[in-house]
């Protein structure tokens, strides 16, 4: 019997390297590794590069100003609000937003003062260009900062009267910002853990695909079958191979956010999240356990497929249907419930959630989620093992 | 030796294989024969233990192959029907992935591999990706890789069907070859001038029962035909039916 589990070993690593060497010359499938691994850090860098670039722009404001000679007073307020820069605006101005030379120009009127002395509305105009998206949380800012000046002023102007400047104010009306920056970016964040274990999901695909459903297609399934390895031993080998792809994946995805982070400025964004070391580590722990199960189930799948198309099309929407837990888990603010962390995929993201959020982690949960997987892994290989004694797997094609 | 008795397979209402018996003896080959849809390959395919019989018995080296399927796949070297290969690979990484599955590593298998593709004529080819092989050479390789671990039982289906002259002699080479170390080889052909030229039995086989079994002079004295082909097409009923698949 030792004799046998030894040899039942010795083919599942046999197996196991003729799929890797095959795997490792598929242009397509390395490419595939690389295109998924890639993905993520791309979308999560030009992201937060692009919140933290525009929360800037906003809180840092340069204002271009034409005849800023006729509201003295007006610019030196300006000039002592934080952030705030008053430059000399050019010569045309509405020639210079349209032109994309100027985001914005604030045109101070030639009777500005005397209207201002005399009581009556003074005229100050912003040139901007309404169909610019980028621009706006900056017009909006300048456009906030002049009506607080006027509201500073006309308030003054009651009380000199003897009125309460609440008497003035019909409504008070308040921002209340739900989708600030820093909540974009804590979404964004959400992301992460689904980021990489969409990764394992695309990396181990290639092989699971090719080594089961491929070959089928191929019709090389009946000439592996007929050698005298136990099809617990293919099944095996094939999974082993399709796991490491799929850890590969995550370790190059992971890496790679890991060093994207480096560079990101997150505390732009007034943002206390770090991707160090120990995030990094701690990612790997915990996604790498659940690569088994994955390639496991992706195998089993795929060996109901005739070809690899079929098959693609079978795992994309196993792929989705995996993602809905975790996507509805981001969306609403689902309380987290003590099963969730042993829902196999829904737990390693709750628990990547909870570990990037700085949350302490039991190692009881850890353990027994590792053990679920692990299980449900083996489960899935034995029953990939049943699919290849049947006629209709093996001669249907 | 390979004997297989009273085999039956239906596939819904067709019975693919009904009551198939015959002997392959060591040091021998024999041939099955037959036309298309006769039941060759679906018996072949029981026989090399991947389609369980709905009945009957099948014994390779006195190993019960429908009870104890790995045990007799240890005594078979097969090619399949459908031998596909990994077009990533090289032949000689064909050789070796079968060579290793069954436990043959090291200097042995290298010994052993290179004999191989000696014998086929490979050589030049062996360290290529098999994507751009002929038929031929795809053929050629799926032989090797099958009998890599010298099985004493040898089964192959339509070994050359589809190949050029220089393929169809190297097979026959091999055949000859294996014939003379005393292996027992069982191949399934329906080209007459195939069968008559290697064969020292045949088993003719139509509709999925056995017409004739015996030597081609049994063959030919118990139809009477001279002709191993009028004798085929007697035995077979083609006569009656035009189109049997």
């Amino acid at each position: 019997m030792a004799a046998n589990t030894s040899s039942t070993v010795v083919q599942a690593l046999v197996v196991c390297r003729k799929e890797l060497k095959d795997w490792s010359r598929d242009r397509r499938s390395i490419i595939t590794v690389l295109i998924s691994s890639l993905l993520a850090p791309i979308l999560v860098g030009v992201m937060f590069t692009n919140l933290a670039s525009r929360q800037r722009q906003v809180e840092d404001v340069t204002i271009p100003v034409v005849g800023g000679a006729n509201a003295p007073a007006l610019m030196d307020w300006l000039r002592q609000q934080a952030g705030v820069t008053v430059v000399d605006g050019p010569s045309d101005p509405e020639e210079a937003v349209r032109s994309r030379r100027e985001d914005v120009v604030v045109v101070i009127a030639d009777d500005f003062s005397a209207d201002l002395k005399s009581s009556r509305p003074a005229q100050v105009r912003i040139v901007a260009d309404g169909s610019s998206q980028n621009t706006r949380p900056k017009v909006q800012r300048i456009r906030g900062l002049l009506q607080q000046y006027s509201g500073q002023i006309g308030a003054l102007r009651l009380i000199a009267r003897g009125v309460s400047p609440a008497v003035a104010s019909t409504l008070q009306i308040e921002d209340v910002e739900v989708s600030s920056a820093q909540q974009r970016a804590a979404m964004l964040l959400g992301f992460i853990p689904l980021f990489i274990l969409i990764s394992a999901f695309t990396g181990g695909m290639p092989l699971a695909t090719d080594s089961t459903a491929g070959e089928r297609e191929r019709g090389s399934i009946e000439a592996l079958l007929v050698n005298p390895a136990p099809r617990e031993a293919i099944a095996a080998g094939k999974w082993i191979a399709g796991t490491l792809t799929a850890m590969l994946s995550v370790v190059v995805s992971g890496g790679l956010l890991f060093a994207l982070f480096q560079y990101i400025p997150l505390q732009d964004l007034g943002i206390r999240f770090h991707l160090g070391q120990r995030e990094l580590i701690g990612t790997l722990i915990i996604v790498l356990p659940v690569c088994p199960l994955i390639v496991g189930i992706q195998m089993y799948v795929a060996t109901f497929a005739k070809s690899f198309k079929e098959a693609q099309s079978y795992l994309s929407f196993l792929m989705m249907v995996q993602m809905v837990p975790g996507m509805i888990m981001m969306n609403s603010n689902v309380a987290k419930a003590w099963w969730m962390y042993y829902v196999p995929w829904v737990g390693a993201q709750t628990i990547l959630t909870d570990m990037l959020g700085n949350k302490p982690i039991s190692a009881a949960v850890f353990v027994v989620m590792g053990l679920v997987n692990v299980v449900l892994a083996i489960v899935a290989v034995r029953a990939t093992a049943g699919l290849l004694l049947r006629e209709k797997i093996i001669f249907g094609r | 030796m390979i004997r297989v008795e009273n085999l039956h397979k239906r596939f819904g209402e067709v019975r693919a294989v009904d009551g198939v018996s015959f002997t392959a003896a060591d040091g021998l080959v024999t041939a099955l024969l037959g036309p298309n849809g006769a039941g060759k390959t679906t018996t072949l395919r029981m026989l090399y233990t991947l389609m369980r019989p709905d009945e009957g018995r099948i014994f390779v080296d006195d190993v019960d192959a429908v009870a104890d399927a790995q045990g007799a796949r240890l005594r078979l070297g097969v090619l399949p029907d459908q031998s596909g290969l990994y077009p990533r690979l090289t032949a000689r990484e064909h050789i070796a992935y079968f060579g290793e599955l069954q436990g043959i590593t090291g200097s042995d298998l290298r010994t052993r591999t290179e004999h191989l593709l000696k014998l086929l004529d490979m050589t030049e080819i062996a360290d290529r990706r098999v994507a751009g092989f002929s038929h031929g050479e795809r053929t050629k390789t799926a032989l090797a890789r099958a009998i890599v671990h010298r099985p004493k039982n040898v089964l192959l289906d339509e070994p050359t069907n589809g190949l050029d002259v220089m393929s169809t002699r190297a097979v026959r080479e091999i055949i000859r070859r294996l014939k003379g170390e005393g292996h027992t080889v069982l191949f399934s052909s329906h080209v007459m001038q195939e069968v008559s030229a290697l064969s020292d039995r045949i088993v003719v086989i139509a509709r999925g029962t056995i017409v004739a079994d015996g030597s081609p002079d049994d063959l030919r004295r118990q139809t009477g035909h001279e002709n191993m082909e009028d004798a085929f097409v007697a035995l077979s009923g083609l006569e009656v039916e035009a189109n049997p698949s």
